[in-house]
């Protein structure tokens, strides 16, 4: 018996041994850059040491990201960070493939955050809500002040008065066109109006579909990301917030939006949207639009850079401004998730360090480099003057223009029941009233505006004097 | 005595693995949601105590509603095709078929295969642009337009069809294994006394496999009313939420997915829901199983 216990509790150290062992790889499931190890330092570091005579524990940062479409060229530039930083920083890189928001709340929660993330407009309220991020307002020079001043946005990167991240790129929104398509239907230019899309989608679609080509998609299977790649951009043009919200008087009015769904509904009523759409992807929608089946659909400046790697396609192909409600443009094309790109962990115990990083990420060669190489639209100022167009075909009309410009942020807020955008896509698939539809959305969003502003989650302030076609002020 | 303590010892301690376990990743979940039922949570910051509120709520929020009638509708498709189907191939598998092995294994192997690429392989195979299907249809000039097997008017039995696919394997084998379970003797003698197939199976087959079939339909019926995961990857539960079931419902409230815009957990709401469609599972089950207890009579 005895021999037996013996034989339990060694069962169970050994046990408990192996998982102790258990390696930490942050259970992300993302692909990690290994900066150097100690002994293994760069050439540069290892210089440094010597000439230093002792050789000091290098200060090891985490750097997470979910952008996928620039790692190589990430890793190039953490490369030579960790090689001429002189202070022998040396940062790991790990790229996430998916759920990125969980992966970053299960390491907060088991403190194993990184000290420099990544942060999208999607994301970043969230994170400093949750305490995430520390604010970098002890770090900003003028210059930096200078720099990206004009792209320092409430709500966007500024929360409270302080200031968690700068911006680096944003994306524009356009009407990509199949110009092959316009033509074989006798349609000189993309449409300057929701009317003229619905035409043009029809002649599309009648001079295509024995072909099985169609005048217009989206990807409706998620109907919030089709509208917010289509009728946001349509509606900011247009002189209205493309969320629903009135920032004049500090309400969601969903009046607007109702007024473009019917275009909308319109061209579903033709047959002139792919069949399926109901259930499309944007993937397989690129995809469609590769083979030269789709005639147009909106969507985000990310994709020249799909057409040029994903779905390499030789369709003659385009991007124009998007229509607006009438054909006159009497606001600005929103320039979205531009105002954040690297934030500093609150938890992480080399700020110092990170900032460094953050520092060296944010400088001119880094950041101009970004927008030539086509990973996204440079959005501060003193970048967008001395950066060279990106050399990608498509690219040329979606680069920042006269029509394009930040938007102030919006409160987000979550309703009781359905979304404006399953509310309406349900509208244009099975009818009903657009008006009681409309008039039930802005009751139930202002509700649910009322209840965070009550509860401390939001802040808003009514601008009766915003103009759309300078909304950032003068 | 001492020696029944130290017995009892040794045994907690085979235990312990599963009784920690049990409580870290059963029980404590499960009273955190009791608890966060009655708060408005976000999962983050303070989460305020709003007593009943989460409930009333959930009364008068059509999408649960609709969400249930699809649950039940999706249910009984999948049930209503799955188990007959299930039973006539355990009962074919049974006999001296040539192949019979390679068959069960053929039959076995959506069961095995993710249900993620399932369900990819079945989007492509359905979808209306240009789906297999579709392809297939047109070809042999049986429809003249695409058919939109995604779209509202079909997308539920699209799903009830990938999840009848999925399923029919792993009930095949559970039947099989009743099947098997049956003496021969009893089939001889009936032979002998000249019942004919399907006197045998009639007589013979279905009582003897009652108890077995009633824990298999009882599974059927939890998996029937819990499962989300094709219908996330093939519709997301819709379109216009033609397809969305209660429990892709609760995962929604409780994990959001973020397509640009920020969107903001229901941690107490979602808990509310959970709770809401945990009783209606258990209250089906439950009936179920008054109805029927004479299936667990072995004759």
């Amino acid at each position: 018996m005895q021999k037996k216990w013996w034989g339990l509790s060694l069962s169970f150290m050994l046990a408990a041994g192996i998982a102790g062992c258990g390696g930490n790889n942050n259970g992300n499931g993302g692909t990690a850059t290994k900066a150097p190890e100690a002994g293994t330092a760069s050439p540069a570091a290892t210089a440094a040491a010597d000439t230093e005579g002792a050789a000091s524990e290098p200060v090891q940062l985490k750097y997470w990201t979910d952008d996928r479409h620039d790692q190589e060229y990430i890793k190039e530039l953490i490369n030579t960070f960790n090689e001429t930083n002189g202070e022998n920083i040396q940062v790991e890189l790990t790229v996430m493939s998916e759920n990125y928001a969980q992966s970053v709340d299960i390491a907060f929660t088991s403190n194993q955050a990184p000290d420099v993330l990544r942060l999208k407009s999607g994301n970043t309220g969230e994170f400093v809500k949750k305490g995430y991020l520390a604010p970098i307002d002890g770090y900003l020079t003028d210059d930096i002040k200078t720099k990206f001043g004009s792209v320092i946005i409430d709500n966007v990167n500024r929360f409270d008065g302080k200031v968690y991240s700068l911006a680096n790129t944003g994306l524009t929104l356009r009407l990509i066109y199949n110009k092959d398509l316009f033509d074989k239907a006798g349609i000189a230019n993309p449409p300057a109006s929701l009317q003229e899309m619905v035409e043009d989608a029809k002649k599309i679609t009648e001079a295509g579909k024995a072909e099985g080509v169609y005048g217009f998609a989206l990807n409706f299977k998620s109907p919030k990301s089709a509208f917010d790649r289509s009728i946001r951009e349509i509606l900011s043009l247009s002189g209205y917030q493309g969320l629903g919200f009135d920032l004049k008087t500090g309400q969601f009015d969903f009046a607007p939006y109702s007024q473009t769904i019917e275009y909308f509904k319109q061209m579903y009523e033709d047959k002139s949207i792919l069949p399926g759409a109901e259930t499309l992807d944007i993937d397989p929608l690129r995809a469609q639009f590769a083979a030269g089946k789709i005639g147009m659909y909106l969507s985000f400046s990310t994709e020249p850079g799909v057409y040029k790697d994903q779905f390499p396609t030789d369709i003659n192909w385009a991007g124009a401004l998007a229509p607006t409600l009438d054909g006159q443009i009497k606001g600005t094309s929103e320039i979205v998730s531009a105002g954040t790109w690297l934030g500093i962990s609150a938890k992480s115990a080399h700020q110092e360090a990170a900032w460094k990083f953050m520092q060296y990420m944010y400088g001119d060669d880094v950041l101009k480099t970004y927008h030539e190489k086509g990973f996204g639209i440079a959005v501060v100022p003193s970048i967008v003057e001395q950066a060279k167009n990106p050399e990608i075909a498509g690219m040329e009309g979606f680069l920042v223009g006269e029509h394009d410009s930040l938007w102030p942020a919006v409160p987000n807020v979550t309703p009781e029941g359905a979304t404006y955008a399953d509310a309406f896509f349900k509208y244009i698939l099975a009818g009903g009233d657009a008006k009681a539809i409309t008039e039930d959305l802005n009751t139930r969003y202002n509700a649910a505006l009322s209840k965070a502003v009550e509860k401390g989650e939001v802040k808003v302030t009514p601008d009766a004097a915003f103009d759309p076609l300078k909304p950032q002020g003068e | 005595m001492i020696y029944k303590w130290k017995r009892l010892g040794e045994n907690s301690l085979f235990l312990m693995p599963s009784i920690i376990l049990t409580i870290t990743l059963g029980i404590y979940p499960l009273v955190w949601m009791l608890r966060y039922m009655f708060y408005d949570y976000a999962g983050y910051g303070e989460a305020l105590f709003i007593g009943l509120d989460n409930f009333s709520r959930l009364i008068r929020d059509a999408l649960f509603w609709e969400s249930v009638r699809n649950t039940f509708v999706f249910a009984g498709g999948k049930l209503l095709l799955t188990l007959p189907l299930s039973l006539l191939l355990a009962v074919i598998l049974n006999g001296r078929l040539r192949g019979s092995n390679l068959l069960r294994g053929i039959y076995f192997m959506p069961t095995v295969i993710s249900t993620a690429v399932i369900s990819v392989v079945f989007y492509n195979i359905f979808n209306s642009y240009n789906g297999m299907v579709n392809t297939v249809l047109m070809k042999l000039h049986l429809v003249s337009q695409p058919v939109d097997w995604l779209g509202p008017k079909h997308a539920m039995l699209t799903v009830i069809i990938v999840a009848v696919w999925g399923a029919v394997g792993n009930y095949m084998l559970l039947f099989l294994a009743g099947l098997q379970s049956i003496p021969q003797d009893l089939y001889e003698s009936a032979s002998i006394d000249g019942a004919n197939a399907g006197r045998r199976f009639w007589n013979i087959t279905l009582p003897m496999l009652a108890p077995v079939a009633q824990m298999v339909i009882m599974l059927a019926i939890i998996a029937s009313l819990k499962g989300y995961e094709s219908i996330m990857v093939i519709t997301e539960g819709g379109p216009i939420g033609k397809t969305e079931v209660m429990y892709l419902y609760l995962y929604k409230l409780l994990f959001p997915v973020s397509t640009g815009s920020p969107v903001t957990q229901q941690l107490g709401y979602g808990s509310a829901v959970g709770f809401a469609s945990a009783v209606i599972v258990g209250a089906v089950t439950g009936l179920y199983f008054f109805f029927s207890r004479k299936m667990n009579k072995v004759y």
